[in-house]
């Protein structure tokens, strides 16, 4: 039945969007709002127009000594962008391997794959950190990067995918026209994939630039740390030196490539979170 | 260039289901040869063993001289051409022919002149630079063709090829195939469901069912002495009449009995007196016109649905309990809830042992 939706429908639907984008944009609005002004200010309550202290508040957040802002903003890129490469490719191998293969434990290793979904990262905190202090991995940013290969997410985001846009007889062609099956994964599925891939590399990227428990526990020294790491050293600084101005300021340093990527991949992510489970 | 032999081939998936009990098949070289059968027949599996898609569980397949049950599909020098075209959809229709030549690492020049040269049979050359997207359905199934050809194949697989086809372009990718068979001299092993498909291209044809050969023949033996009621019923269009007939003794010979009719053959039935057979008449050997008309050979029929098809009409009759279709030419035809007087030619009638479903 194709029914048009009446006139008061629209309108309500209309107020609730409008709500709900304010919700959502507003305080973005008191970040950027806030990093302009003083700690005075700040204090003094809110306000709708910009103070006059960005280069102050931006001066004291990248020449403050104890806090290697630009280094923080360099290890959480390095960080990120591994973490988005590898999570998407491994997990796109791991689909590959158990949506296009035949196998006796098939079944079972996606169950148990399906397991590691539902476990919290804190409880395998522990054992974690122990296995990375044997490995000498301890303040470095290995242990950040390199188990994002096993992301059962981007992994069970991939076989849906996979279910629904790559024919096996494409695999099967390839086969017969020589193609090792590295090389079918390298040339024929990974193009194929890519809508997929780039959705779930913002995912990953972003996730990994937010992240804040592992790296707490993994890294040591200032010139090591993430930027999470480095607003909460920010925010918890002694009661004397805090600045709020600051505080603001590095929180919108921090978001500025987020939302740089999601401009830049906005047309990815809204196309790809319909991804899945659509039969074209 | 290879002929295709299976000996005593077995196929059973993992969960334990047997899809092809026991074949034994030889397919000569150069040989057209369509496999031909009901949806779960085995044909597919079957083709998809000769490609090395899936694995044989017992007994030998051998392409020319060689045993292929190991080999895998890149080392069989075969090419497929998939029910779903199967083409890369991010390469070129360029990239899509010679994606197998750059794995061989074929030089440059050979690999623009041959698929100049298959681009040219299969009138491709405005679309070489196009994505498979941007093409029709037969533009799409004649770059599977296509990339299937540049490889010089030993033998040509093609499984249900046209099925995605409208009938016009159908009509028209079955002469280009029977065309490209001639002219490339390459063994040829095509899967359809379709018997017009297995009628028109294949020299030879084999009919499957439940994974078992039924018959292995030309189309026009197939048609004409079709081994049982499977093969009888399967090949034609409309469907072979199947009436039961009981065997009497006449003059010079056996008679036929069903309703009124009493069909004289010249067929030895002594095994059958007085037994029930079933007599297989194919729909235009049931004849309107007078000059077939003639003693004991008649039946008149009421006619439940005429279909019209221009220069002749399908009529749906029923006869002695029994239903029947008849091909007669369209001024001959009658309406429907209407008589028909009809001629059974005796000398196509097509016999068949009640128990056994096999021709007499």
């Amino acid at each position: 039945m194709d029914k048009k939706p009446s006139h008061a429908r629209t309108v309500i639907a209309y107020i609730v969007l409008i709500l709900l984008t304010f919700l959502c944009l507003f305080f973005f609005y008191i970040l950027v709002i806030n990093c302009t002004r003083s700690h005075q200010q700040i204090q003094a309550g809110f306000s709708f127009l910009p103070g006059s202290s960005f280069a102050k508040n931006f001066n004291s957040v990248i020449h403050d000594a104890k806090l290697p802002v630009l280094s923080g903003i360099k290890n959480s890129l390095i960080v990120s962008a591994c973490c988005a490469i590898l999570a998407t490719y491994f997990s796109a191998l791991t689909a590959y391997g158990l949506y296009a293969y035949n196998f006796k434990l098939k079944k079972p290793a996606f169950i148990f794959i399906m397991l590691i979904l539902v476990m919290p990262t804190q409880v395998s905190a522990m054992g974690f950190l122990n296995v990375i202090t044997k490995l000498g991995m301890i303040n470095t940013l290995y242990p950040l990067i390199l188990p994002s290969v096993a992301a059962p997410a981007v992994f069970y985001f991939m076989y849906s995918y996979m279910q629904s846009s790559l024919p096996l007889e494409l695999v099967e062609a390839a086969r017969i026209d020589g193609s090792n099956e590295f090389h079918t994964f390298n040339k024929v599925v990974i193009p194929i994939m890519k809508p997929a891939l780039a959705v779930q590399a913002i995912f990953a990227f972003v996730q990994n630039w937010n992240n804040y428990f592992i790296p707490a526990l993994v890294l040591q020294e200032n010139s090591k740390r993430t930027l999470p790491i480095l607003i909460a050293m920010l925010r918890s600084a002694d009661f004397l030196k805090f600045d709020m101005g600051k505080v603001y300021m590095l929180i919108t340093i921090a978001i500025v490539p987020i939302i740089i990527v999601y401009i830049a991949l906005s047309k990815y992510i809204v196309a790809g979170v319909a991804l899945g489970g659509v039969k074209e | 260039m290879a002929g295709i032999t299976f000996k005593n081939v077995v196929k059973t998936y993992d969960n334990g289901v047997t899809v092809v009990p026991n074949l034994n098949l030889e397919i000569k070289d150069k040989e057209f040869v369509v496999l031909v059968g009901p949806s779960g027949c085995g044909k597919s599996t079957t083709l998809r063993m000769i490609a090395g898609l899936e694995s044989i569980s017992d007994g030998e397949l051998y392409i020319g001289d060689q045993l292929m049950n190991a080999v895998a599909p890149k080392n069989r020098n075969i090419a497929m051409v998939f029910q779903n075209y199967a083409l890369y959809p991010h390469l070129s229709v360029y990239k899509n022919m010679t994606f197998a030549l750059e794995l061989a690492k074929v030089p440059k020049d050979e690999m623009n002149r041959k698929v100049k040269w298959a681009a040219e049979i299969l009138g491709l050359e405005p679309y070489l630079d196009r994505k498979p997207k941007a093409l029709s359905g037969g533009q799409r199934q004649r770059v599977a063709l296509g990339r299937a050809m540049v490889r010089d194949p030993e033998v040509f697989l093609l499984d249900e090829p046209l099925s995605n086809l409208d009938a016009k372009l159908r009509t028209e990718m079955r002469s280009q195939i029977s065309k490209l068979h001639k002219r490339l001299g390459t063994t040829f092993v095509y899967v359809t469901h379709d018997q017009t498909e297995a009628m028109t291209m294949g020299d030879r044809i084999c009919v499957m069912k439940d994974g078992i050969i039924q018959q292995f023949d030309t189309p026009q033996n197939l048609y004409d002495y079709p081994c049982n009621l499977f093969v009888a019923g399967f090949i034609g269009s409309p469907q072979m009449n199947f009436i039961d007939a009981e065997v009497k003794k006449a003059e010079g010979g056996y008679k036929l009995c069903f309703g009124e009719a009493e069909v004289t053959v010249d067929k030895d039935l002594a095994a059958y007196e007085g037994k029930t057979v079933i007599c297989g008449i194919r729909p235009e050997d049931l004849h309107a016109e007078k000059q077939f008309f003639g003693e004991g050979n008649m039946i008149d029929a009421y006619i439940d649905l005429d279909e019209m098809m221009g220069s002749e009409s399908y009529l749906y009759l029923k006869y002695a309990g029994q239903k029947m279709i008849a091909r007669v030419p369209a001024r001959y035809a009658k309406k429907a809830e209407e008589n028909i007087s009809l001629a059974i030619d005796a000398e196509k009638v097509h016999l068949f042992d009640k128990d056994t479903e096999k021709a007499i």
